[in-house]
């Protein structure tokens, strides 16, 4: 798993290229909340080369996504593959986050 | 190192670190590309051993020992074929349940999620317990153009 960040103004995009599963997840959810805990609120997670996400994955997603909660500020994500929206249907987390369809949407959306 | 003949299988032994799965990784990358696979199905397997060996190697041993964990990947028919045996606590697999979408951000709890992507993924789970062994067997049925 690679992680690369921008930033554009407040908001910050990361970007996955691979997989996100247990041997990765500590690594990409202490990305998330160390950029929350920075003061970042406002959070855009690509995962157009996202090329699939376990269970592990999802519990880091989970637990930035309730510390950008609690701190009032937004996890989103965008641009997810039709496989890796199908992991998103089948844990029932799609309802669970904030979903764009492109990194376009999302920085519009967040502005 | 993995053994990988030239018939339909091959295995490899990893330790019960979360490192090691690294190597399965490599493992059933290269075992589907010798075989042509299609990427789906490297995919597939891929997430499910590591929802399988994740939950062995995190909470299968009560104690600090190392442990030898063996994962061999085969092709017989129409079927490609991932079987994991490992000397931790009793475990099948197959005991889990779906999860709740009524649940919200902040109610969710992630167990049994993995074991749910392992039964919706793959066509058949097998699980025995045998002589101290766990034995766990996940099929894929291949498709005529795999």
């Amino acid at each position: 798993m690679d992680i690369a960040e921008e930033h554009r103004g407040d908001i910050t995009i990361v970007e996955i290229k691979g997989r996100i599963d247990s041997n990765t997840a500590k690594t990409f959810g202490e990305r998330l909340t160390g950029l929350i805990k920075a003061g970042r609120m406002r959070v855009v997670v690509d995962l157009k080369h996202l090329v699939y996400i376990s269970s592990a994955g999802f519990r880091a997603l989970l637990v930035a996504g309730q510390l950008a909660e609690e701190s009032k500020g937004t996890l989103a994500l965008c641009s997810l593959s039709s496989e890796v929206q199908r992991l998103f249907d089948l844990g029932a987390f799609t309802d669970l986050f904030v979903i764009y369809g492109s990194r376009e949407e999302g920085l519009t959306k967040l502005s | 190192m993995p053994s990988l003949d030239s018939d339909h299988n091959g295995s490899l032994q990893i330790g019960n670190t979360i490192a090691e799965m690294k190597k399965v990784v490599d493992f059933v990358d290269r075992f589907c590309a010798i075989h042509h696979l299609p990427r789906n199905i490297a995919n597939d397997v891929n997430l499910c051993l590591d929802e399988i060996l994740n939950n062995t190697i995190s909470y299968g041993y009560d104690d600090q020992d190392e442990h030898s964990i063996l994962v061999t990947l085969s092709i017989t028919g129409n079927w490609m074929i991932a079987e994991i045996k490992d000397d931790g606590k009793p475990f099948d697999p197959r005991q889990s349940v779906s999860p709740n979408p009524l649940d919200g951000l902040q109610a969710r709890r992630i167990g049994g999620v993995g074991l749910h992507f392992v039964k919706a993924l793959m066509d058949e789970v097998d699980y025995v317990r045998k002589q101290g062994y766990n034995h766990v067997r996940l099929k894929k049925k291949l498709q005529p153009s795999d």
